[in-house]
């Protein structure tokens, strides 16, 4: 899921970096004092998630808990999951530095996009909550990853191929995700219903 | 101020289940993202490289570009079922050897120039002939081929190994991990002080 350095070109480094920018600075003025262990506790759970990795194909998929992200947080998905990559980046070569604007645009996007259209469900019964959940959960993956080849349309060149490969690859570890965070959301959801509002 | 942290403990307390699932996971070896990279040693005209990804499973099929010390591009192979390359070059100074896994990975490794053994070799006669030639029952030039020879064997088993320890080395350990919460923590706990002054002036 990350983007390697030296793959994409200039100009695309610089929309997401610029797009990144925006979005990390809306977060970041957003995000509440008192939320801030929240948003730095899934900060961490998100560098984790991607060391989980789940062996398909050729290549291998690996956690991203994007979705959770940004159900919880809104638009404080975007500095969490970039403070992360910085991180994933640094400490272990994951995507790069360069790269990280692309990168973080690509998995913070769909969270913040998930947080908007499935934020609604969660406040009603617990079986619609868990529902938003899943669907929050696996399509952030999926748009993560339509996202992605959006930003390697210009190296790869066949972008349909390349898509559907990647959502093909990504659609069991999208299938997980949502089960996880369907159940990390009906749990909040009895114990502290207010983090979701 | 209090209350509220105090609100957040369920939250918090199941984010570092996970996060503590997640280590578990790590422990039965699932883990491992999927960086690239590769080795390649030069031996006479040949080269001989291997790729992987972090956990160690081949990078299988991918493509391999290699580029002279301009730039330029000289040749293109594949690598097989074990990720592993070879090409041969008559090219003596340094190699650029570029590799793509799909989906945006890719991997750059430089090989050294080669050292000439021509020179090595002269050096290595002109010494030789200012001692008084030994007496051996077998020629030179046959010597020199089976010192050569036992040579590459037994680099050959020193070549895997290191290669072996590089793998080793580009392995995630733990301590990492670890550590890369404490910074995500701490970068995060920076940030509260900052807004928490903003607030207060």
């Amino acid at each position: 899921m990350h983007i390697s350095e030296g793959v994409l070109s200039a100009p695309v480094l610089f929309a997401g970096a610029i797009l990144s920018f925006i979005g990390v600075a809306l977060g970041l003025k957003k995000i509440k004092n008192e939320d801030i262990p929240k948003v730095a506790v899934l900060s961490s759970a998100f560098f984790i998630a991607s060391f989980i990795r789940v062996p398909i194909g050729p290549t291998s998929a690996h956690l991203l808990l994007n979705g959770l992200l940004g159900m919880l947080l809104g638009w404080s998905a975007f500095p969490s999951i970039f403070v992360a990559l910085v991180l994933q980046a640094l400490l272990f070569q994951f995507g790069g530095l360069t790269t990280l604007g692309v990168n973080t645009f690509a998995m913070a996007m769909p969270a913040v996009l998930s947080y908007y259209i499935f934020r609604g469900l969660l406040r009603r019964s617990k079986n619609l909550a868990f529902l938003g959940g899943f669907l929050g959960g696996s399509l952030s993956i999926l748009i993560a990853t339509i996202f992605i080849s959006i930003a390697l349309l210009e190296t790869e060149k066949s972008f349909i191929g390349l898509a559907w490969t990647l959502v093909a690859m990504h659609l069991p570890i999208a299938i997980i995700e949502g089960i996880i965070t369907g159940f990390v959301i009906t749990y909040l959801k009895k114990v502290k219903p207010e983090a979701l509002g | 101020m209090k209350k509220k942290i105090k609100s957040f403990k369920p939250a918090i307390c199941l984010i570092l289940t996970i996060i503590c699932l997640q280590l578990f996971l790590f422990f039965s070896s699932l883990v491992y993202a999927h960086k690239v990279n590769t080795h390649a040693y030069r031996e006479g005209d040949k080269i001989f490289g291997e790729c992987y990804f972090v956990d160690g499973s081949p990078c299988k099929n991918s493509k391999v570009e290699v580029y002279n010390f301009n730039g330029q591009k000289i040749l293109e192979t594949t690598t097989d079922e074990k990720g592993k390359y070879s090409f041969i070059t008559k090219e003596k100074d340094g190699l650029k050897i570029v590799i793509s896994a799909g989906e945006g990975h890719r991997v750059e490794y430089k090989i050294k120039e080669a050292v000439d053994r021509k020179e090595v070799k002269e050096h290595i006669t002109k010494d030789k002939k200012s001692q008084v030639e030994p007496k051996t029952w077998v020629g030179r030039d046959e010597m020199k081929q089976i010192i050569d020879e036992v040579v590459d064997v037994k680099l050959k088993g020193l070549r895997n190994e290191i290669i072996d320890l590089r793998k080793q080395m580009d392995k995630i350990n733990l301590r990492d991990i670890i550590g890369g919460i404490g910074y995500i923590l701490g970068i995060w706990g920076i940030i509260m002080f900052i807004k928490r002054k903003k607030n207060a002036s």
